[in-house]
C-alpha cells in the first residue's frame, strides 16, 4: 500500500517509490520553495558578509551557468525538444522552479507566445526588503537569464521584456516577456 | 480518466502541471531537482570562494545551512508527518530528505535510541577529492558534524552525534562517512 505520509514506523527500505503521487506532488512543490530558498539565503548571507555588489556578482556568475543547465536537465528528463517558442514555454511550465511561480501563457504561434509571471516570491521578498534590489535582479539579471534559457533552445529567438518591477501598487503581473523567432 | 504523462513530448498543454505527470516521472524529478539543489549550492561556494578566499566562502556556507537544515526538518515532518523524539525519527528524517536521494547511505537501526548511518557514495566529497585541495577536511570535519548536530538537536538536544569515520579516506573504495547517533535517557 502507498503511504500518503511517513508516520508510520521504520522501514529500512523507505524511497520516494512507496509514497502517493499527492504526497510526490506536495514533495515537488516544496522542493521548488526549497530551491529558491538555497539561492535566497547565499544571496543574502554574501550579500551581509561581502556587500551587494559581490553577492549580485555571484549570482549572476552562477545562474549564467545554471540555466542551460536547468533547461537541459528539464528536457531530457521530459522529453522536451524543439527550437520553437513552445519549446521553450514548455520547458519553463515544468522546470524546477516553476511550482513557485503562476504563470499565464499567450501562445500567439508556435514562434510566438506572451508569458507572464502573475505571482513570484522572490519578487514579494525583495519589495518587502524595500533596498530596491529588484532594479538589479529583475531588470538586469533577469533579463539575461531568460535570453540564455530561450538561447538554449534557439540562439535567435528574441526576448522582449514587456514589463518588469518595480510595479504598480495594483498591478497582478510581477513581469511579462515576449519570446518570439522570425523564421 | 485521463492517461497520465510519463514525458512532456506531446504538444503544448496551456493547463500544465505536475499533477498530469506519472508517478515514476514526478520521482525522477524528484531525483532530478536533489542534484539541482547541490549544484546551486556548490555553485554559489565556489563563485564565493574564487572571489572572497576559501575562508569566507565556508563562512557563509556555514550560515547558510544552519537555516536552511532547520527549514529542512521542518518542511520534512509537516509534510511527511514524522514527529518523535527519539533516534529512529530523526533516521526517518533522514531517508526522506531531498539530499538523500543523491547518495547512497545505509541506516541501521539497533534500537528506537540508537543507529549507525553509513555514507558509502557522496557526489559532493568525490568532487572535494577530484579538486584535490584538502577543503574535505574542512566541509566533512567541521560543517557536517555541526550539521548532523542540528538536525538531531531539532527532534531532541540530548541526542548525541558521533563521527565514527570522517573524511580523508583510504582509497575510492572505502565509505564516505559514518555516524552514530545515540540518546541515553
Amino acid at each position: 500500500m502507498e503511504l500518503v505520509d511517513y508516520s508510520g514506523t521504520f522501514d529500512p527500505d523507505f524511497s520516494y517509490e512507496k509514497l502517493t503521487k499527492e504526497t510526490l506532488l506536495k514533495l515537488i512543490r516544496s522542493d521548488a520553495e526549497y530551491v529558491r530558498r538555497i539561492d535566497g539565503q547565499w544571496y543574502l548571507a554574501v550579500m551581509q558578509k561581502c556587500g551587494n555588489d559581490v553577492a549580485f556578482a555571484c549570482d549572476a556568475e552562477i545562474w549564467e551557468k545554471l540555466e542551460a543547465y536547468t533547461m537541459k536537465i528539464t528536457c531530457k528528463l521530459l522529453n522536451i525538444h524543439g527550437n520553437d517558442v513552445v519549446t521553450l514555454i514548455k520547458a519553463l511550465q515544468a522546470n524546477p522552479w516553476s511550482s513557485s511561480y503562476e504563470i499565464k501563457v499567450d501562445l500567439i504561434n508556435n514562434d510566438h507566445a506572451i508569458i507572464s509571471f502573475i505571482n513570484c516570491p522572490t519578487l514579494l521578498a525583495l519589495e518587502r526588503d524595500g533596498s530596491g534590489r529588484e532594479m538589479l535582479i529583475c531588470n538586469k539579471l533577469e533579463v539575461k537569464l531568460m535570453e540564455l534559457k530561450a538561447h538554449y533552445f534557439n540562439p535567435n529567438m528574441i526576448v522582449t521584456p514587456l514589463k518588469l518591477p518595480p510595479r504598480d501598487p495594483n498591478s497582478e503581473i510581477c513581469c511579462q516577456w515576449e519570446l518570439k523567432v522570425d523564421r | 480518466m485521463k492517461e497520465l504523462m510519463v514525458d512532456y513530448s506531446s504538444s503544448f498543454d496551456p493547463n500544465f502541471s505536475h499533477e498530469k505527470l506519472a508517478q515514476q516521472t514526478l520521482t525522477r524529478l524528484l531525483r532530478a531537482t536533489a542534484e539541482y539543489m547541490r549544484r546551486i549550492d556548490g555553485h554559489w561556494y565556489l563563485s564565493v570562494m574564487e572571489k572572497w578566499g576559501n575562508d569566507e566562502a565556508l563562512d557563509c556556507d556555514i550560515k547558510v545551512w544552519e537555516r536552511l537544515v532547520i527549514y529542512e526538518m521542518k518542511m520534512l515532518s509537516s509534510l511527511l508527518n514524522i514527529h518523535g523524539d527519539d533516534v529512529v525519527t530523526v533516521m526517518k528524517v533522514l531517508q526522506a530528505s531531498p539530499w538523500t536521494l543523491t547518495y547512497a547511505c545505509d541506516i541501521d537501526v539497533r534500537s528506537n535510541d540508537c543507529a549507525i548511518v553509513t555514507y558509502r557514495n557522496c557526489p559532493t566529497l568525490l568532487a572535494l577529492e577530484n579538486e584535490g585541495k584538502g577543503r574535505e577536511g574542512l566541509i566533512c570535519q567541521e560543517l557536517e558534524p555541526k550539521l548532523m548536530g542540528i538536525i538531531a538537536h531539532y527532534f531532541n538536544p540530548n541526542i548525541r552525534v558521533t563521527p565514527l569515520k570522517l573524511p580523508p579516506r583510504d582509497g575510492s573504495g572505502d565509505i564516505c562517512c559514518q555516524w552514530e547517533f545515540m540518546l541515553e535517557r
